[in-house]
């Protein structure tokens, strides 16, 4: 009897210090990230662009590639969510039947989901050079939607998922068609789910570097059309954390911070507005 | 009445050419990779390209078992490292902790999950590579610290949230039922967790695990920045290693020039996608299998 | 009933769909239009985009070249990203750039494939090591020679820093290489009588990267590009980093004709001089697919074949001779 005890308590514990440690690994990780970014962070470093070359250049900021990513990952959240939100209230309406085909579907996005950046990467240099396009921004675009479309569909299908029967069967006895309940019914319901699913596919598109490393280039000016190559914040730091020139490893560190409190605000803003606009959501 | 047909016709139709794009994709991926790769299978075998140990391009060899041994060595390590942490964390967090830690856990499992490759990359190089440099200095050992331990660990970190989400899920998805009758014929809580639990969630938890396991292998840039990147087998923890993922990530740029590299490079990539694509298969079968008896 | 009404979300997504459609096509037009436009008659004010990519040893220069380009053509844009010069070179056969930045011999493969290329500066790669390693003193006195760099980084058959200089094993030898396809690897290795994948060493990305591990670690010993070890603006090498000075006549020492490892000048004027070997110095060359037919493109490196040169040597690279200038701006015609 004792034995179990004992045997309770010290898993138990051992338990415990595994929680503790994960929140306390999280903490050490955003610790040591601003730490070394706040440091090179000021005001020129946000609004300007690297002067002299940003793998040289001992001045300027990183505006490129704030600019940059941000033009990239919201055009790439665009585009996935036109495919994506088509998508996922097609399964959910039209398909509600099909038990089959929707389990099929759901797995392969799921599967898709797991497939890693670099293969989407891969994939987009090829289809960029068939496409004669050049490392640029319009490449990097296409890139990253299809990494994202996956996790917009499904995250979307989850909350869709989650939409009583019976509204559905309410707005057919009155007369809609499939579509019309699509629009007018579900996107409203399902609007928490789908600024979250959003947000989601906005984070997940602007932390990766493994899919725009070979599809956007990189450069040290604002991209003023889709075909000029643009910079990136992962890109950007990856290109200058390992370099000997202080300013130019200072401006990865500036990226790095940047890039943690964009993904933090996102994180946090995903949770709050779906929990805000539970509220309006017809249980 | 027949103008909302004629738009609900056109917009079904327009959802659908969606779902039809969307399901080609991966069918797009594979047969690229595989057309890419043909150049290469043509000149040399199978096992000769998975099992030969000489990687020199520009001499025609390429053998790919050191980058899968690279990779399957520090995906190993970085399971060893978070597959405990994470069950016993999901355990605890599940069955022994407060609901408020639980709800604290779960922002805390987003951003992580959230924090971008690239960062992990440089907390790796700033932190994990001195600390296993010290590490090594204990066994008398001077190294560089971009080795295999320093990618498995970083590793290990990435991988935390991801596995330690789907298994609260999935032992939030075991029936309540079965931990009552386990309780109420008098087995205490943690017999109950031990031989109750952890049996019914089996299926889910190995799914957990071996989701993990695909998306480490598919990691590339935090681990191509403190692995070494060096081709060879390597024998020791404290050795560098070359995963797959690095290898198509640092050579792309040579693609052009000798002859075969492209192809081969795309095969490397096509091997990852096929691993990759079977273990998520296998895995959310089993997840699947484990919820139809919800 | 009205179908038709402006608050629909559905007739906003279609509109906006088409509106991409439309913007996304007129963009893809000015690829072709943008290098063409050209003023009439001089070369008052060229308007246009030049893409480059490739070695890291071109890349200051290139900058330092298209910022002095620019104030004279303001409305040319240049992007410029490095990537290694195997990149340079793959980038600039797929037409993804217009040039390509390239710091080793070409090979045999790619003349195949109808590469075109143009001489535009020249450096040299060097050896480097930590200033902190614990032999460094005795290292820059002996030198070491080129066999027994052909003994550390291919053979491996040297492993030791004490060993290295002929007495007992002290420390062992930390080996750095790059892990991108690059020029510095394969004109070092070159110099070694091999190339870039015999070359031994952790793997780092880039030569700033390199540069960095390197200085890092006591032990290491890597290589880099001249102008990723001195510093253009103070003349002298950046702290931390160190060059081994290379034994040429192998007699066991540096004597005062091998010594020109202390500032950036003497560095240069030992390069243009040949009194460092070639390789490791090598010229660097921009290429492309065949000769470049945008006008911008032929004339911006018209202007770094004659203007552009003053600015070379400031910048911490070694002038081309003038018969070299002459072949070259012949390619140009």
């Amino acid at each position: 009897m004792r034995r179990k005890n004992i045997e309770e308590r010290i898993f138990k514990s051992l338990a415990a210090a595994a929680t503790y440690l994960i929140i306390a690994v999280l903490l050490f990780l955003i610790v040591v990230i601003l730490k070394n970014g706040l440091r090179a962070l000021d005001w020129g470093m946000l609004t300007k662009v690297p002067q002299g070359g940003f793998y040289f250049g001992e001045e300027g900021g990183i505006l490129n590639a704030i600019v940059g990513s941000f033009y990239l990952a919201l055009g790439a959240t665009f585009l996935a969510f036109i495919i994506g939100l088509p998508v996922a209230l097609y399964m959910n309406i039209h398909l509600l039947r099909q038990r089959f085909w929707l389990n099929r579907i759901r797995f392969l996005l799921d599967v898709l989901w797991g497939v890693p950046s670099i293969v989407y990467g891969a994939f987009g240099f090829t289809l960029m050079l068939l496409l004669g396009l050049r490392a640029s921004l319009l490449a990097g675009i296409l890139t990253v939607t299809l990494l994202i479309v996956p996790i917009m569909i499904r995250s979307m299908d989850e909350v869709l998922q989650t939409i009583p029967r019976g509204l559905l069967e309410s707005a057919y006895a009155l007369g809609s068609t499939r579509s019309e309940v699509a629009i007018k019914v579900y996107i409203r319901q399902a609007l928490p789910g789908v600024i979250t699913a959003l947000l989601l596919s906005f984070g997940r598109g602007i932390g990766d570097a493994a899919a725009v490393l070979f599809t956007a280039g990189y450069t040290d000016y604002i991209p003023t059309s889709l075909n000029q190559p643009t910079a990136t914040l992962p890109l950007a730091i990856f290109f200058q954390l390992s370099s000997p020139i202080p300013a130019v490893r200072e401006r990865a560190y500036a990226s790095a911070v940047v890039l943690t409190v964009i993904i933090l605000i996102v994180s946090l803003a995903a949770r709050l507005l779906s929990a805000k606009y539970r509220e309006h959501v017809i249980k | 009445m027949h103008r909302r047909k004629i738009i609900d016709r056109l917009i079904s139709g327009w959802m659908a050419a969606g779902l039809f794009f969307v399901l080609m994709i991966p069918l797009a991926i594979g047969l690229g990779l595989v057309l890419k790769s043909l150049p290469i299978l043509k000149i040399l075998a199978l096992p000769e390209l998975l099992g030969g140990s000489i990687w020199k391009p520009l001499s025609g060899q390429f053998g790919f078992k050191p980058f899968i041994l690279s990779s399957v060595y520090v995906t190993l390590i970085s399971f060893l490292i978070a597959g405990p942490v994470c069950l016993l964390s999901a355990i605890y967090l599940t069955q022994y902790a407060s609901r408020r830690l639980l709800s604290l856990m779960q922002p805390v499992i987003d951003i992580l999950a959230g924090i971008p490759s690239v960062v992990y990359g440089v907390w790796g190089v700033l932190v994990i590579v001195p600390f296993v440099i010290r590490l090594a200095e204990l066994r008398e050992v001077a190294i560089s610290g971009y080795c295999l331990l320093s990618g498995g660990i970083v590793l290990a970190v990435m991988s935390i949230p991801f596995i330690l989400n789907i298994l609260i899920e999935v032992i939030q998805a075991i029936p309540i039922e079965l931990k009552e009758a386990s309780l109420s014929v008098g087995a205490s809580y943690w017999e109950t967790i031990k031989w109750v639990l952890l049996r019914a969630g089996f299926s889910g938890i190995m799914a957990a695990f071996g989701l993990g396991i695909s998306k480490a292998l598919g990691e590339t840039i935090a681990v191509l920045m403190v692995v070494g990147n060096v081709v060879q087998i390597p024998q020791s923890l404290f050795e560098a290693g070359y995963p797959l993922p690095a290898l198509i990530a640092n050579n792309y740029g040579e693609m052009m020039s000798i002859p075969l590299y492209d192809s081969a490079l795309m095969f490397g990539a096509l091997i990852l996608f096929v691993i990759i694509v079977l273990f998520n298969g296998l895995a959310r079968l089993a997840i699947n299998h484990g919820e139809r008896y919800r | 009933m009205r179908v038709f009404h402006l608050s629909q979300p559905f007739i906003v997504k279609m509109s906006t769909i088409l509106v991409l459609i439309i913007y996304l096509s007129s963009l893809s037009g000015c690829k072709r239009t943008d290098s063409v436009k050209k003023s009439a008659g001089t070369d008052a004010k060229l308007h246009g985009t030049i893409t480059l990519s490739g070695a890291f040893a071109l890349y200051p220069m290139t900058v330092k070249w298209a910022e002095e380009f620019r104030k004279l053509h303001p409305d040319v844009r240049i992007d410029i990203s490095a990537g290694g010069a195997g990149k340079g070179m793959a980038d600039a056969l797929s037409g993804t750039v217009d040039l390509g930045m390239f710091s080793r011999e070409i090979m045999p493969a790619e003349k195949e494939r109808d590469v075109w290329w143009i001489a535009v500066t020249k450096d040299a790669v060097l050896p480097t090591i930590s200033a902190r390693n614990p032999v460094i003193n005795e290292l820059k006195k002996q030198g070491v020679t080129q066999v027994q760099f052909r003994a550390m980084f291919i053979d491996e058959t040297l492993r030791d820093w004490g060993e290295l200089l002929g007495s007992v094993p002290k420390a062992p030898i930390h080996l750095y290489t790059r892990s991108d396809a690059c020029g510095a690897a394969g004109t070092w290795a070159q110099y070694l009588g091999g190339v870039q994948e015999d070359l031994h060493g952790i793997g780092v990305y880039g030569d700033p990267g390199l540069a960095e591990a390197v200085k890092k670690d006591p032990l290491g010993i890597g290589y880099n590009n001249t102008i990723y070890i001195y510093s253009a603006g103070t003349n002298q090498k950046y702290p931390g980093l160190e060059v081994i000075p290379i034994d040429i006549n192998a007699n066991g020492r540096i004597d005062p004709e091998e010594d020109f490892y202390d500032s950036m000048t003497a560095m240069m004027a030992a390069i243009a001089a040949g009194r460092y070997p070639s390789p490791p110095a090598r010229e660097l060359y921009f290429v492309a697919r065949g000769k470049p037919e945008s006008p911008v493109v032929c004339e911006f490196l018209k202007w770094i074949l004659s203007e552009g040169q003053p600015y070379v040597s400031s910048a911490g690279y070694v002038p081309l001779s003038r018969e070299v200038i002459s072949e070259q701006l012949e390619k140009l015609r």
